[in-house]
């Protein structure tokens, strides 16, 4: 057949409902009228990895995989699958990005920082290529709702201004497809999306834990009877109990602050308490009692 | 994260405990769990009996009250009837709970008065010397049982649960962060509420059997726990009895949690108050 077909692609994390967006997607437009096939990826999703769904529609569908440069939109749920997947958009085309960043564990190499290998929360990554973009806080849209999970749905009301679907198709596939119950905080979402305007950028983003030093490790070797049982936990072998009995730190820059060593502490000889801003050089983060 | 040191009496610190013993991390996570409830120090009543276990009441500087060997339970009914007001919890041992004290635990549990009770399981007696203990498993060394105990022990949660106690769970001392969530559940309960604490002695039981230090026997008791998630809707209890066990492991976390009446103490009527 080759009568013209159009594609989109909905991008995003496991557990922010990625594959319900997509159904209710494919279910708006087989209700307008269309041929429509779907398909997704979500393996390991729960791991925080990523889930894609790619939809083509027309008036005759072969395959439902959307060519590089050829989707009309692209939803992204989270923003670096909105990068990843931005080459899929053609010229011309829109994207739809929630500014939500949620950091999978392998770009944390750096558990203090949290920073490492993950892209800054930055428009200007779009440049470059002439597309439409329309930058939402979709979760804080839902919340204010009643429902954060109700997040896709605005999603889906930002990308419905850019498909030529009727509202009411949009609308009865919203009823039929999600839980019993939601349908009219998803409905109100719906809404809330398609009147939605770019969101404030939240500056050169993410930083959901600033790194101010390392932690303050306080003994009190008074009470301390040299157990082992912190040295012996602590995963980044911060302590270390002596010959004679006694703990040492032996390397403070490694401690993440995990706090093993003090919850488990029978004597309440450890605490570790996070970095103030004024923090001390290491040598005097360390307070030694008796 | 508060420091929880600012619960304790510190003129008693440091505490008697052997290195490794595992009840001054039931203190601290205890103490965290006041904490998180934001509970008045002068609202809280720690009553204990005899026992490493109950020294712990010593070290809390909150309302404390030692009593005699297994009568917590007892003291602490009277308590929590005479001053309502109070968040009563008794802190015990195995051997002080469910030896010396076991009638008491168990009919404090039977009318479901409105106490939470720490029961520090430790597999033996650790005060007097390293003697058998109702939870002491079979085969293992104590001083009393050089060749190893004949008998069978307790399994705690079940005899509580039998007993009718409205909240049962299961913590290990080894995982702090759940303790003092199951804790924080466990105060928030109304009625009964028990939780068998599994902890070491590395001085008697640990030297004994050739477990190790406290860093060996908690890292053990840590392999052994086995979680079992209650599905838990508000509104609707779910009464779940633990099945026997199939194989050796301690199955963790609430095994029982039902909403029934609380005993008030007022003659032939119980609290509506649930």
């Amino acid at each position: 057949m080759t009568t013209e077909t159009k594609g989109l692609i909905l991008a995003g994390v496991g557990g922010q409902g990625v594959i319900l967006a997509s159904m209710i997607v494919a279910d708006a437009l087989v209700r307008a009228g269309h041929d429509v096939k779907q398909s997704e990826v979500h393996g390991m999703a729960q791991r925080g990895g990523s889930v894609f769904s790619h939809i083509r529609w027309g008036a005759g569908v072969d395959s439902p995989l959307v060519g590089q440069g050829t989707a009309e939109v692209l939803a992204a749920f989270e923003w670096a699958e909105a990068i990843r997947s931005v080459g899929y958009v053609r010229e011309g085309g829109a994207v739809v990005a929630d500014l939500r960043t949620i950091v999978p564990p392998g770009a944390c190499q750096d558990r203090r920082s949290w920073r490492r290998g993950y892209p800054d929360v930055d428009p200007e990554l779009f440049l470059g290529r002439r597309v439409k973009s329309r930058l939402i806080d979709a979760a804080a849209t839902a919340s204010e709702l009643g429902n954060v999970r109700a997040a896709n749905s605005v999603i889906l009301g930002a990308v419905a201004a850019f498909l030529d679907i009727e509202r009411r198709h949009w609308e009865e596939a919203i009823e039929a497809m999600v839980p019993p119950g939601t349908a009219e905080v998803n409905l109100a979402a719906f809404r809330a999306g398609s009147e939605a305007s770019d969101a404030r950028i939240p500056g050169r983003a993410p930083e959901p834990r600033g790194y101010a030093g390392p932690h303050l490790i306080d003994i009190r070797h008074d009470w301390c009877k040299g157990c082992d049982i912190c040295s012996r936990v602590c995963p980044e072998f911060c302590l270390e109990v002596d010959p004679r009995g006694r703990l040492e730190i032996v390397d403070h820059q490694a401690c993440t602050g995990c706090r093993l060593c003090e919850l488990l502490c029978p004597d309440f000889a450890i605490s570790v308490t996070a970095p103030t801003e004024q923090t001390p050089k290491p040598s005097e983060a360390v307070t030694n009692h008796g | 994260m508060t420091d929880v040191r600012k619960y304790l009496r510190e003129w008693a610190m440091p505490h008697v405990l052997c290195p490794g013993c595992a009840h001054g991390i039931v203190l601290k996570s205890f103490l965290e769990a006041v904490d998180q409830l934001q509970l008045d120090q002068d609202k809280v009543a720690m009553v204990a009996g005899i026992g490493c276990s109950s020294r712990l009441a010593g070290y809390a500087d909150l309302c404390t009250m030692h009593g005699t060997h297994g009568r917590a339970p007892a003291f602490a009914t009277g308590l929590k009837l005479a001053r309502p007001d109070l968040d009563v919890v008794v802190v015990s041992g195995d051997g002080d709970g469910l030896a010396i004290g076991g009638n008491h635990l168990i009919h404090a549990a039977r009318r479901n008065i409105d106490i939470t009770v720490l029961l520090l399981n430790n597999s033996i007696y650790g005060m007097t010397g390293g003697q058998v203990a109702p939870t002491t498993p079979q085969g293992a060394i104590a001083s009393t049982s050089p060749g190893g105990n004949s008998e069978a022990s307790f399994d705690p949660c079940r005899l509580l649960t039998g007993a009718g106690a409205s909240f049962v769970a299961r913590v290990l001392a080894a995982t702090p962060i759940e303790m003092t969530k199951t804790i924080v559940e466990a105060m928030s309960h109304p009625g009964f509420a028990f939780i068998e604490i599994v902890g070491d002695c590395p001085e008697y039981f640990g030297r004994y059997n050739k477990a190790g230090g406290g860093a060996e026997m908690l890292n053990f008791i840590a392999r052994q726990g086995e979680s079992v998630a209650v599905p838990l809707t508000s509104k609707r209890f779910v009464n779940h009895v633990p099945a026997p066990e199939p194989r050796p492991g301690l199955r963790t976390g609430v095994l029982n949690r039902e909403i029934r009446p609380v005993y008030s103490g007022v003659r032939g009527a119980v609290s509506d108050e649930a």
